[in-house]
């Protein structure tokens, strides 16, 4: 389990301009669908947008406060 | 000499052209992420298949090493890494999916 202000701000720790919104999907708080618009995206493919997100929840992913995780990774121009 | 793990995973991305790095089998998915990326290439209609990591921790590992990428499925077209259907859904949307799948089938 793990609130989504706290999971908003491990994401800030690597991306601090990044605008978060977070879906639960299941309502157990562990299983997230969640989407980070940031322009530190630009010139970066999918792929390490995704890493990006994924070293910044290095350490709920690890202790399992998250189980499942959808992203959404798009610069500020939706691109 | 190449960890045999990594020689092992090397092979089998070349031999499948679309490969599935999952839990559980294409016969019986343990995971909703692997099975949703079952169905997401089940709409293509090319051959995919599906190797279970489950049961092997330290293949898990070498793959998440290799891939610099943490979670299950894992996804490779034509033995390169694209991650899961989070990356695979906006290619698609870019249409940049279909000429890729093209190209790897092209001449089998």
């Amino acid at each position: 389990m793990i609130t989504t202000d706290s999971l908003t701000d491990y994401v800030r720790k690597a991306l601090p301009d990044a605008k978060v919104s977070v879906t639960d999907r299941t309502g157990t708080m562990d299983h997230f669908s969640i989407r980070v618009v940031s322009d530190l995206f630009k010139g970066k493919n999918l792929l390490d947008r995704h890493r990006l997100i994924y070293n910044a929840l290095d350490e709920p992913m690890k202790d399992g406060r998250i189980h499942a995780l959808e992203i959404k990774a798009e610069t500020t121009d939706g691109g | 000499m190449a960890d045999p793990l990594e020689a092992e995973i090397q092979q089998e991305i070349k031999k499948h052209k679309i490969l599935i790095y999952g839990k559980g089998t294409k016969a019986l998915p343990m995971c909703g992420f692997t099975r949703e990326t079952m169905q997401f290439f089940d709409q293509y209609g090319y051959p995919y298949e599906v190797i279970d990591v489950l049961p092997n921790p330290a293949k898990r590992e070498a793959l998440t090493k290799m891939t610099n990428w943490p979670t299950l499925p894992k996804v490779f077209i034509n033995g390169q890494f694209y991650g899961d259907t989070d990356i695979l859904e906006p290619m698609e949307k870019k249409g940049e999916l279909e000429p890729l799948l093209k190209e790897t089938f092209k001449n089998s």
